[in-house]
């Protein structure tokens, strides 16, 4: 483990976490203007979408710590007819164009809302083929345990589940704001922010189950193959069980027991002061164990040959 | 079919002695952590208490001389982001592009053989080129000019298989249908075939 690979756990988390904050932003605003109408949705979600970009941005400088070559890096994107890393450089960066078209557009209300409704939904499609493609990336016949269901299934759980973490922790922090400035609309916004953050706990709660399903199941079916599929589960349990096991540990806590805790503070108003301090809780506590997640992702890879 | 340049190893006579690999460094003007050339050296088997003896049960060891396989179907030149890995039409050599290269090592993931090397000074990868210069002089690649027992040799891949056999699948390296390696091994008495080893590499890392 050096610094470039370090490059890479962060280019792959902040890429994920911008793309799924990006779709649930979509949803969320979707729900909310239904129930409070387009001018109170676009309150509770512009600021969140102004930060999805800089995160974004933040992935690609990491990765380019990651080339020896710098200067040459234009050139990654030139065999998008085979290799699947051209094809990932270039979804991301068509998603941070689209994305970024997205929130100027929204912010200065250019166009109509069917306009930038529908730049919004393309940017979302090119965000799921950047997942998709950065899933790809990573499944060589020559890394077995990179190659199986577990890394296309754990790249979107981590997009959903910190993509929801953070738009959680940029809700709370967003109705801080206008609670302090625009207090004449915080009663609208209170009302929006508990519904939101409901839904955002018991989101985060169905995908950290989905993921402690997907783990065990994982390692078996790396133990199953034998070889040195088995060489890396071995290495997550015995070598690096510590680390595993508090990343499970931080995952639990952060998703589970802090989503437990929004969703029961979220249930009355009043306990906003609360609910904040949880969701931003939840985030750092999620992110660390999608990190150290990462960090075992690259860790144990075990290659074949010589 | 057309030409295609391959390496031949003889695993019998393999000393592992590494002179060939020295030459390689030597020749290309590698620095230490750039091997284009490696040794490989392979074993297992263990020792059973017999009253008061220790008695070998099935140990063995074996060193490969390993290098670019210039593969039919190079798996870095599909991943390569940037071009810069190409095999050569004229003669199936797999060479990199040092002016497009990015230094991104996504080929040295997918190589089932180590062939590619990174470049500590420039960045980039590099890797071996069987020493197309000296080929092109009509003299033979480094490696091959340095072997004390003769292991080694070189020549169109047709042409090796006509001499040699087409036997490739030699434990550790991976099954042939992988990358479709350019490599033909006669082996040791006690070589195990690819995908049923029961022993291990026993090289210290830093030595592969």
């Amino acid at each position: 483990m050096n610094v470039s690979e370090w490059a890479l756990i962060l280019f792959t988390i902040l890429g994920q976490m911008s793309v799924g904050a990006f779709l649930i932003l979509g949803v969320v605003h979707f729900f909310a203007a239904r129930k409070a109408g387009t001018e109170e949705a676009d309150r509770l979600t512009d600021r969140a979408l102004y930060a999805i970009l800089p995160v974004m941005v933040l992935a690609f400088l990491a990765s380019f710590l990651h080339l020896g070559h710098i200067a040459n890096a234009p050139k990654a994107v030139t065999n998008l007819a085979t290799s699947w890393l051209s094809r990932e450089i270039l979804f991301g960066v068509v998603f941070a164009v689209v994305a970024f078209l997205f929130a100027f557009l929204q912010w200065r209300k250019i166009g109509s809302f069917v306009v930038r409704s529908i730049v919004a939904v393309v940017a979302g499609l090119i965000g799921i083929g950047l997942v998709f493609s950065m899933s790809s990336v990573y499944m060589m016949e020559t890394q077995p345990a990179w190659n199986t269901f577990f890394t296309p299934l754990q790249f979107s759980v981590t997009t959903l589940l910190l993509g929801a973490l953070a738009l959680g922790a940029a809700f709370v922090a967003n109705y801080a704001y206008i609670k302090s400035k625009m207090p004449d609309c915080a009663e609208v916004q209170c009302e929006l922010l508990r519904g939101i953050m409901r839904w955002i706990a018991i989101g985060s709660i169905v995908l950290l189950g989905v993921e402690f399903i997907a783990i065990p199941m994982y390692l078996a079916l790396l133990a199953s193959k034998g070889g040195e599929a088995a060489d890396s589960a071995s290495l997550m349990l015995n070598n690096f069980g510590v680390v595993f096991g508090f990343r499970l540990f931080l995952a639990f806590l952060g998703a589970g027991v802090f989503g437990l805790f929004i969703s029961q503070s979220a249930l009355n108003p009043g306990k906003e002061k609360l609910l904040s301090y949880f969701a931003y809780s939840a985030f750092v506590l999620v992110l660390a164990a999608e990190i150290l997640g990462r960090f075992l992702f690259y860790a144990t890879r075990v290659q074949i040959g010589v | 079919m057309a030409k295609q340049m391959a390496f031949y190893f003889d695993a019998r006579a393999c000393t592992a002695c590494k002179a060939c690999q020295a030459a390689c460094m030597d020749r290309a003007n590698l620095a230490e952590e750039a091997r284009w050339r490696r040794i490989v050296q392979y074993g297992g088997g263990s020792w059973v208490p017999v009253g008061n003896l220790m008695v070998p049960n099935h140990v063995f060891n074996y060193a490969l001389s390993i290098s670019c396989m210039h593969c039919e179907n190079p798996i870095c030149v599909t991943v390569c982001p940037s071009t810069a890995l190409y095999k050569r039409a004229e003669d199936g050599i797999v060479l990199v592009d040092p002016n497009k290269c990015i230094g991104c090592r996504y080929c040295e993931w997918a190589c089932p053989y180590g062939a590619p090397q990174f470049d500590q000074v420039t960045g980039v990868m590099s890797k071996c080129d069987f020493c197309q210069d000296l080929l092109a002089s009509g003299q033979n690649p480094a490696c091959v000019d340095a072997c004390v027992m003769r292991c080694l040799d070189y020549g169109d891949l047709s042409e090796l298989r006509a001499k040699y056999g087409d036997f490739n699948e030699i434990a550790p390296l991976p099954k042939s249908d992988l990358t479709g390696p350019s490599f033909v091994v006669t082996p040791h008495k006690n070589a195990e075939v690819s995908g049923f080893e029961t022993g291990k590499i026993i090289n210290l890392p830093e030595e592969v």
